[in-house]
């Protein structure tokens, strides 16, 4: 069985069997015994100063064991973003874990530890709280104004960050250009949705030790982030490993509320607190904030860019959380980097308002970016009358090239233009584009829309943490035990690196299982987000198989009477070379190395190897020397009912180089839900808020919409291009944000193919369409 | 005020203390210990907490525990045979469509009572997308859901015809 | 999860021990059919006073059948229930039902009753509307006996209705109905388990040689508080024979009777836009049910 039978392989997930008859494994089923469970009181408004709150009564109440208020909280303020190191000077240390101040609608003010939760509930009624409402702002240029309320003491004007960044001579630019497009953008507020809620649970011991359970995206970050919070050594705080999680998405990227809360419940009381948040609540934990674009693009007549202009505004909410990198990674991966222009200039704005907090979201302010920049594009080739495709190729990087970010190193593997030839070939993108409009009810048209940059993990990002490692075992039945600090939350991070570290040590791919791990078992791995753990978690999981592979060979090169470096191993077995009929099942080398060294046999002793003893293990712990962009073209075809403004999506086809393909099930899986949240974002998604007080509208599946099966289209095609990068394990490089960025431009592009109509703003609702159609009666 | 009440939950007999308001989703996680249904939002929307009442799929978390009495339900617990997996749980491992896992126990009981409802009939694409209309899942993007659905149709007329 | 604030829940097994409970309890008390909306009404703590549950689950109102020539819907019966019965499978004229019954999920239709939902009394729903379109009554039993309410008389505003809080609905009365009869429904939704935003229920009554003799067409959704009958819609059909062009106009009158809201979901403009569309398209599946088809104006 060669690496080939594995690598490229649909095997099936080894977490699947558990998942479908019940899924033990999820944070939110831990329990353990005398478990209080945990309630958070929230601001009914959102500007507030509490100057009295009154807990007699709450304590009171039978049941209840603790009560926290803002005076008892540590007074340092910290960031809660899992990924950047707590004192990064990119960061911004904006928050406590209970404030006397809040700032948006929901906020914790206080919270309750009790033997159920219905009793903690009522617990919170009993609160009372005296506040003093202020002024507040929820419109992200309002915020920026003189006289608008002032959100944080360290920003005036409520600006957090603005960055800008300029290259060439965009005056000269803009004069040299044959024609120049101005158009803003507009994008709106949407949640994550993972479908496992925010839940934790926390232990404590007399000596304030800390044991954690979370449904997290990254364990050493809830270690260092909590710590943080509680102004304590990140030593006492362990985290312990989740077999998988229901979903992430980027939603779990950061320590809510509720871990440091639960951790201060818990060592009041000398119990494990569980707090299991509300879907309400999670609707108003996290989200992908607002972006308004507005891109001044200058090209010549035969579609060169010549000067390109950007400024962002970033609608952070009440804490700046992950603006500050959202804010970032839009600018570079967004605007700037993607194509080619002598001369750019981008200006972004983080902005403070008294909304909602966000957090991270798949693309992570780039899904923002490349609505305006991929919707641009297409207005611009219509204007000019030019290919789309042939614009972008014009305009794009080449393979060989310099890495735009990083122009020290190359693109070694850079496959754009096939993503974009193979992909049109699939859609049919010629005959389909060249159909007339049509003049019926229904109309269809094609959009395309591309992210021709991306990243395979953060190595070369300022502040951004970023190296993995791995244990591996050997075990006598043949079998290996790999432990890792990554999580998985449901794109299938156990099953690759399983299927990684099989296919480096030459055991089936079944034989490798993910194991136990937490904070104090093994190194630390960075965080499940930025595409990056095929890449860099991958990588780490192949050099410690490696490591382990080593070993055994050492120990079999004697029982099979050669050197180590003249044997090879696969299908679960250790060969000689040329020799495949000299072999050893790899399960009685690692019995050899295990077993005693002197042995009973028939007529007396014997003995084996000193040398040869020890566990089979390799152990790994490095950064990736690269960050290798993938690439990517998605096409899709769609229908208009231009009575309704009703979309409806056909058919799709989205071709991206991936390097290598581990397994093809599980990368089609990515590209699959990518589609759903893209496409939801792109027609139908959106948190609303009453602007008069703050409080959101849509907190629960009815009145948020997000696409349900029926909405689907009934094909997504993947095209998955191997370009075999040299620094990537097997090959690989990354794929699972690019999906989720370019449904949303791809369908605003193909509905101004059907009916001739731009609309600018997220949402693309049926009324906004209806009304670019000039359809709405009075 | 509890009330003790009996309930019939894959076909074995549960007696528990609940109170007038408990759901069916409550007293199967918090007070039975079966956690295969899963809680996504409390409020009928996602579908994660769908299990089969007289064989109809039902979203748990709005039934109350009391009404349930004299019901037989069935949950994720009662479908595999031991070691041995329910036809639907098999072809939901071998579509692919398993991502996080969350959604998928809701999605496997409405599989279920789905096909029971239409004898042999293997669904088409959109068959198969409305017996699911009702259950939310923001990994997969429902594609290989829907093949593991169809999978399981197709493989009953096999069984069926091996039967003879 | 539900407020602990619920003290009972009771399981009458006779709608007259309903009638006797509820009279019992007055305000205390809310009847729980399969109790979807019910659930929304708990999980935002607007139950007020209300602590007493009355199950409806053992009090024998499930069932679908004929008295004389009236469909008579038990209370309870469940949405997929009445999807199944063969009646509404094959009856042309009670097309309008069986179209609102097969948009919810599901979940939704195993568990709803047709009672509960008329109860609500929430524009928003489907049914209702659809059964007003068939000229739909309740029947319903009380202290002082039992009485039938016309559905067009039967709504006075954002839930609320007219029976008392002694009366419990027993039964759905949908009438015979005129002869060369077709109906459907149309519901204008976001995703497949949504609150309508818009809905349209029809009927047509044509004589032999296809003109119109009657018409119904009753708008629901964001259009006001209670579902309203389409007079205006009603009169440019009647006496007419059916063609593009009529539908058309039909559905263009279709402002002079709605006075659709704004809200997060959507504005006033945009549903009074799709009512005009929806009427139309409802009427044409209307008559596609009575074998008549017409080309649609392009």
């Amino acid at each position: 069985m060669s690496e080939t039978s594995i690598i490229g392989t649909s095997v099936l997930r080894p977490d699947a069997y558990d998942k479908v008859t019940g899924g033990r494994g999820f944070p939110v089923n831990v329990r353990l015994p005398g478990m209080l469970h945990g309630k958070l009181l929230r601001s009914p408004y959102p500007h507030a100063r509490i100057l009295r709150i009154d807990t007699s009564k709450a304590e009171c109440l039978t049941g209840v064991r603790a009560v926290l208020v803002p005076s008892e909280v540590p007074k340092k303020k910290f960031h809660p973003v899992f990924f950047s190191p707590g004192m990064a000077a990119s960061m911004i240390p904006d928050m406590l874990i209970l404030s006397d101040t809040v700032r948006f609608a929901g906020e914790p003010v206080a919270a309750v530890a009790a033997t159920s939760p219905e009793i903690a509930e009522e617990a919170l009624d009993l609160i009372h709280v005296d506040y003093e409402q202020l002024p507040f702002v929820l419109d992200p240029e309002e915020t920026m104004k003189q006289g608008a309320p002032q959100i944080h003491q360290h920003a005036p004007n409520n600006i957090a960050m603005n960055p800008s960044f300029a290259f060439g001579d965009l005056e000269k630019g803009f004069e040299e250009a044959d024609y120049v497009f101005e158009n803003t953008y507009q994008t709106q507020r949407v949640h994550t949705c993972y479908m496992e809620p925010r839940v934790c649970v926390v232990d404590s011991d007399t000596f304030g030790n800390l044991t954690v359970w979370s449904s997290t995206q990254h364990l050493f970050g809830l270690r260092e982030k909590l710590a943080s919070a509680l102004d304590i050594q990140v030593s006492k705080v362990r985290v312990v490993r989740p077999p998988y999680i229901g979903g992430g998405f980027g939603g779990k990227l950061d320590i809510g509320f509720i871990e440091p809360i639960s951790a201060l419940l818990s060592m009041k009381t000398r119990r494990p607190v569980r707090i299991e948040q509300t879907r309400y609540e999670d609707f108003i934990t996290t989200a992908r904030n607002p972006f308004k674009v507005v891109l001044k693009t200058g090209v010549k007549k035969d579609g060169t860019f010549v000067a390109r202009s950007a400024k962002s505004i970033l609608d952070t909410g009440a804490h700046a959380t992950h603006g500050a990198v959202v804010l970032m990674v839009h600018g570079m991966y967004g605007f700037l980097l993607p194509y080619r222009c002598p001369n750019s200039k981008w200006e972004g704005f983080t902005v403070y308002t008294n909304n909602m907090i966000g957090g991270g979201f798949r693309g992570y302010g780039v899904p923002q970016a490349a609505f305006a920049v991929e919707s641009q594009i297409d207005e611009i080739c219509e204007k000019l009358q030019l290919d789309p495709i042939e614009f972008r190729l014009k305009n794009s990087h080449s393979e060989g090239q310099p890495h735009p970010f990083d122009p020290s190193s190359k693109l070694d593997t850079y496959r754009f233009a096939d993503c974009l030839k193979q992909g049109a070939e699939a859609i049919g993108w010629s005959n389909g584009r060249s159909r007339a409009r049509g003049t019926g009810t229904k109309r269809r048209g094609i959009g395309l829309a591309c992210q021709p940059l991306w990243v395979s993990g953060c190595v070369g990002f300022p502040d951004i943490y970023e190296h993995s490692g791995a244990v591996i075992k050997l075990n006598a039945d043949g079998t290996a035990d790999l432990s890792m600090a990554t999580i998985d939350m449901g794109s299938g991070q156990i099953t690759t690196l399983s299927q990684i570290a099989a296919a480096e040590l030459g055991v089936p791919a079944g034989a490798v299982r993910m194991t136990y791990a937490d904070t104090e078992t093994v190194p630390f791995d960075a965080p499940s987000h930025a595409s990056r753990v095929t890449y860099s978690a991958g990588n780490a999981a192949k050099v410690a198989a490696g490591a382990a592979k080593k070993r055994l060979l050492e120990v079999a090169g004697p029982m099979l009477k050669t050197t180590p470096d003249n044997l090879e191993t696969g299908g679960g077995r250790v060969y000689v070379k040329g020799a495949p009929d000299r072999s050893l099942p790899i399960a009685d080398v690692v019995k050899q190395a295990e077993s005693p060294y002197v042995r009973m046999v028939p007529d007396g002793m014997q003995r084996t190897s000193l040398q040869e003893k020890g566990t089979v293990i390799g152990v790994a712990s490095l950064a990736p020397t690269a960050n290798p962009s993938p690439a990517t073209a998605e096409f899709v075809e769609v229908e208009v009912d231009t009575e309704t403004g009703e979309v409806k999506v056909l058919r799709v086809v989205y071709a991206h180089d991936i390097g290598r393909v581990i397994n093809p099930a599980g990368a089609e899986g990515q590209v699959e839900g990518g589609f759903q949240q893209g496409m939801g974002y792109a027609l139908m998604e959106n948190l609303v808020f009453d602007q008069e007080n703050g409080a959101c509208l849509t907190a629960d599946f009815l009145s948020y919409k997000m696409p349900t099966a029926l909405e689907m289209p009934p094909e997504i095609k993947s095209v998955f291009i191997e370009s075999n990068e040299p620094t990537g394990p097997f090959g690989a490089k990354s794929l699972s944000e690019p999906c989720a960025i370019v449904p949303a431009p791809a369908i605003a592009n193909a509905i101004y193919d059907a009916i001739g109509v731009r609309i600018r703003e997220l949402p693309i609702t049926p009324e906004k369409i209806l009304t670019a159609l000039g359809k709405l009666s009075e | 005020m509890k009330r003790i009440i009996n309930l019939d939950i894959n076909g074995q007999a549960h007696e528990v203390a609940v109170g007038p308001h408990y759901t069916l989703l409550q007293v199967l996680r918090d007070e039975l210990g079966l956690l295969g249904t899963k809680k996504g939002c409390d409020t009928g929307g996602c579908g994660c907490c769908t299990v089969l009442v007289d064989g109809k799929a039902m979203y748990s978390c709005m039934i109350f525990a009391m009404a349930t009495q004299d019901r037989k339900i069935t949950t994720v617990e009662g479908l595999a045979d031991n070691a041995v997996l329910d036809p639907v749980q098999q072809a939901f491992i071998e579509a692919g469509a398993v991502q996080c896992g969350y959604c998928t126990c809701g999605m496997i009981m409405t599989t279920k009572a789905y096909l029971s409802s239409v004898g042999s009939h293997v669904p088409d694409d959109l068959e198969a997308r409305r017996a699911i209309a009702g259950n939310l899942c923001r990994c997969t993007g429902y594609q290989k859901i829907v093949d593991a659905i169809r999978l399981a149709a197709s493989r009953r007329i096999v069984a069926g015809s091996e039967k003879g | 999860m539900p407020s602990a604030a619920v003290k009972e829940f009771l399981q009458p097994s006779s709608p007259q021990e309903v009638v006797e409970l509820l009279v019992k309890y007055r305000e205390r008390a809310l009847v729980v059919g399969g109790g979807t909306f019910l659930h929304g009404i708990i999980a935002r703590g607007l139950l007020g006073q209300m602590d007493v549950l009355i199950d409806l689950q053992k009090v024998g109102l499930s069932y679908v059948k004929y008295e004389h020539d009236t469909l008579c819907i038990g209370a309870t019966t469940t949405f997929a229930e009445l999807a199944a019965s063969e009646r509404v499978q094959n009856s042309p004229e009670l097309g309008a039902v069986l179209d609102a019954l097969c948009y919810p999920p599901a979940q939704i239709r195993n568990m709803a009753t047709v009672a509960g939902c008329v109860a609500s009394a929430t524009p928003l729903f489907d049914l209702p509307v659809a059964l007003m379109a068939l000229d739909g009554a309740v029947r319903a039993a009380g202290p002082k006996g039992s009485r039938e309410i016309g559905l067009h008389k039967f709504y006075l505003d954002y839930f609320e209705h007219v029976l008392e809080r002694t009366e419990l609905i027993t039964e759905i009365l949908v009438l015979r109905q005129p002869s060369r009869s077709a109906s459907a429904f149309l519901k204008l939704e976001t995703n497949a388990n949504d609150l309508a935003l818009l809905n349209v229920a029809v009927r047509i009554t044509v004589d032999k040689k296809g003109t119109c003799r009657d018409a119904r067409v009753v708008v629901g959704g964001g259009i006001g508080k209670v579902p309203v009958r389409a007079v205006s819609c009603e009169d440019v059909l009647k006496g007419q024979y059916p063609t593009a062009a009529l539908l058309k106009e039909s559905g263009n009158v279709v402002a002079f009777d709605i006075h659709p809201v704004s809200d997060y979901r959507t504005s006033a403009k945009y549903r009074s836009t799709v009512a005009k569309v929806f009427v139309r398209r409802a009427l044409l599946r209307a008559l596609d049910r009575l074998g008549m088809q017409l080309d649609e104006p392009s």
